[in-house]
């Protein structure tokens, strides 16, 4: 008989604390904010700087701890933060890489991690790293470009053509969408091609040089804005802006202005701020149980020129 | 005696873990085999320019422009074909039609039985109409995008060099055509006049 009371208080205490530690785990689960990890390829850009910030602030919106991460266009660097952000426990990252062939690596380490990445803007050459990909259409804008370009110069001339960073894929669909229009041109003569990097300064060194043995070109096509106003300068210090068009891709802010001031042609215009939510919506649906994602989702660009300008009042890097 | 089967032994265990780890294949053989195993969008197109066009499922344009004009954006989320997230859609038509004028990069056509207008591009031959239209690939299926647009690239070459020649050479004001092609179509800029067909098949009856 005083054996029964003994069971009954254990089995009480036994009782008491089962449902307190379930209680207090289901309310610690409840208290913490997933983390979300967002791996921008350089915040030297205010194109990347805005898809960067713009994922961040979807993520929150969402109901997540996002931290920006700056991987300085360097793969080494990104490598690093992958590892760290591994080891720091995130729950999934939006990712624009550097590479398309190096960046690989650190996605497959994150997947083996359990670690769900959507990559943003640029592509890398996998199907089964990220989960999913989320990128402008890039050729498809290039190839409208193209069309303008060849009617601009009336299907003939000289000109010169200024890469991107070569390791990265959207510099090769934009050089390729271009010419998959420009070269059916004979009379249409590139006297060069060479890459800036994506980068203001080095698109003028590299314009300043070309001139000195190609003074008489007609136009530049440049793969990025920074190198369209990199490449304008070039040309206002050579006393050429007048007589050579620019073209750019990106739709940022100083080159609208610049089209509107007619000092730049055209442009493409791409939306980091879409392409930002798009990604943290995904990773979203991801976290909370999806698991069917299309490889790749591109996002249609617009051509903007001086005829059209004025549809885009809201125009620039913050569309 | 034992140092020379030691020595052998040797030899034997050195030259059976050579043989099985070093492998000499000509050169030409290992790149026939890369190329065989790379996406080929030249084969791809030339595969669906010659034997998938005649059977490509297509509206008949009379009909598809009538729908167009009620609801735009009702008919294009419901029939036509779209690449990611984008405003433009793509279709392919077919229909008969009498030349009405003809221009450097178009034939202006008046679709039979009715005066509603399309252009046939002749020239400027450019873009993803007619790969979306007849939606024959997934952007999903490439590893490398560009792969994805060779696809359009090498289509349009052949639409340019193999379709559009013999009827610009022959085409007349006032001829009877049928024509069967891919149109785009943006769901916020749309005017069905302005409405322009990639051929794909372009025949002249009269």
């Amino acid at each position: 008989m005083t054996i029964l009371p003994k069971l009954n208080k254990t089995f009480l205490i036994i009782l008491l604390l089962a449902i307190f530690t379930t209680l207090g785990c289901k309310n610690k689960k409840q208290n913490t904010t997933k983390k979300v990890a967002v791996v921008v390829s350089t915040l030297n850009n205010p194109w990347f700087v805005v898809l960067g910030e713009s994922a961040a602030q979807r993520a929150r919106e969402l109901g997540y701890e996002a931290t920006i991460f700056d991987s300085q266009n360097n793969t080494s660097k990104e490598a690093e933060h992958f590892e760290n952000l591994i080891a720091a426990g995130y729950n999934a990252i939006l990712f624009n890489p550097t590479d398309s062939e190096g960046s690989v690596s650190n996605i497959k380490r994150a997947k083996q991690a359990g670690v769900p990445t959507f990559c943003m803007d640029r592509e890398v050459n996998s199907l089964d790293g990220p989960i999913s990909q989320i990128i402008s259409d890039s050729f498809s804008g290039c190839v409208e470009l193209g069309e303008y370009f060849v009617r601009q110069l009336n299907k003939k001339g000289k000109y010169v053509e200024l890469l991107g960073l070569v390791g990265d894929n959207n510099t090769w669909n934009r050089s390729k969408g271009f010419h998959s229009v420009v070269d059916h041109f004979p009379e249409l003569k590139m006297v060069a091609q060479q890459s800036a990097d994506f980068d203001r300064s080095k698109a003028m060194e590299v314009l300043e040089s070309v001139l000195q043995s190609n003074p008489d070109i007609d136009a530049v096509f440049c793969g990025n804005d920074a190198m369209a106003m990199g490449a304008y300068q070039a040309l206002v210090a050579t006393g050429k802006a007048n007589n050579v068009m620019v073209f750019g891709f990106d739709g940022a802010d100083d080159v609208m202005n610049a089209i509107a001031d007619k000092k730049i042609k055209a442009t493409v215009m791409q939306s980091p701020k879409a392409m930002a939510q798009t990604a943290a919506e995904l990773a979203d649906e991801y976290l909370k149980g999806k698991r069917n994602f299309s490889a790749k989702t591109p996002l249609a660009v617009q051509l903007v020129t001086r005829e059209n300008i004025y549809q885009f009042e809201d125009f620039g890097s913050t569309n | 005696m034992k140092k020379l089967i030691k020595y052998l032994a040797i030899v034997l265990f050195i030259a059976i873990s050579l043989y099985n780890s070093i492998y000499i294949k000509d050169l030409d053989e290992i790149k026939a085999e890369k190329s065989k195993t790379s996406f080929n969008s030249k084969v791809f197109a030339s595969e669906f320019i010659e034997n998938k066009v005649s059977d490509l499922k297509a509206i008949e344009a009379l009909g598809f422009l009538n729908e167009i004009s009620k609801n735009v954006k009702s008919y294009s989320e419901t029939h036509g074909n779209k690449l990611g997230i984008s405003n433009d859609y793509y279709f392919i038509i077919y229909g008969n039609a009498t030349v009405l004028t003809i221009e450097d990069e178009d034939v202006v056509v008046a679709l039979a039985k009715s005066q509603q207008k399309l252009k046939i591009a002749i020239d400027f031959i450019f873009g993803n109409a007619i790969r979306e239209g007849a939606k024959m690939a997934n952007i999903g299926d490439y590893q490398n995008t560009m792969d994805y647009n060779n696809i359009s690239v090498e289509i349009n070459n052949l639409v340019r060099e193999n379709i559009v020649p013999p009827f610009r050479r022959s085409v007349k004001i006032g001829d009877s055509i049928y024509f069967k092609g891919a149109v785009r179509v943006n769901v916020l800029k749309q005017k069905n006049d302005t409405l322009r067909v990639i051929p794909l098949q372009l025949n002249i009856k009269s």
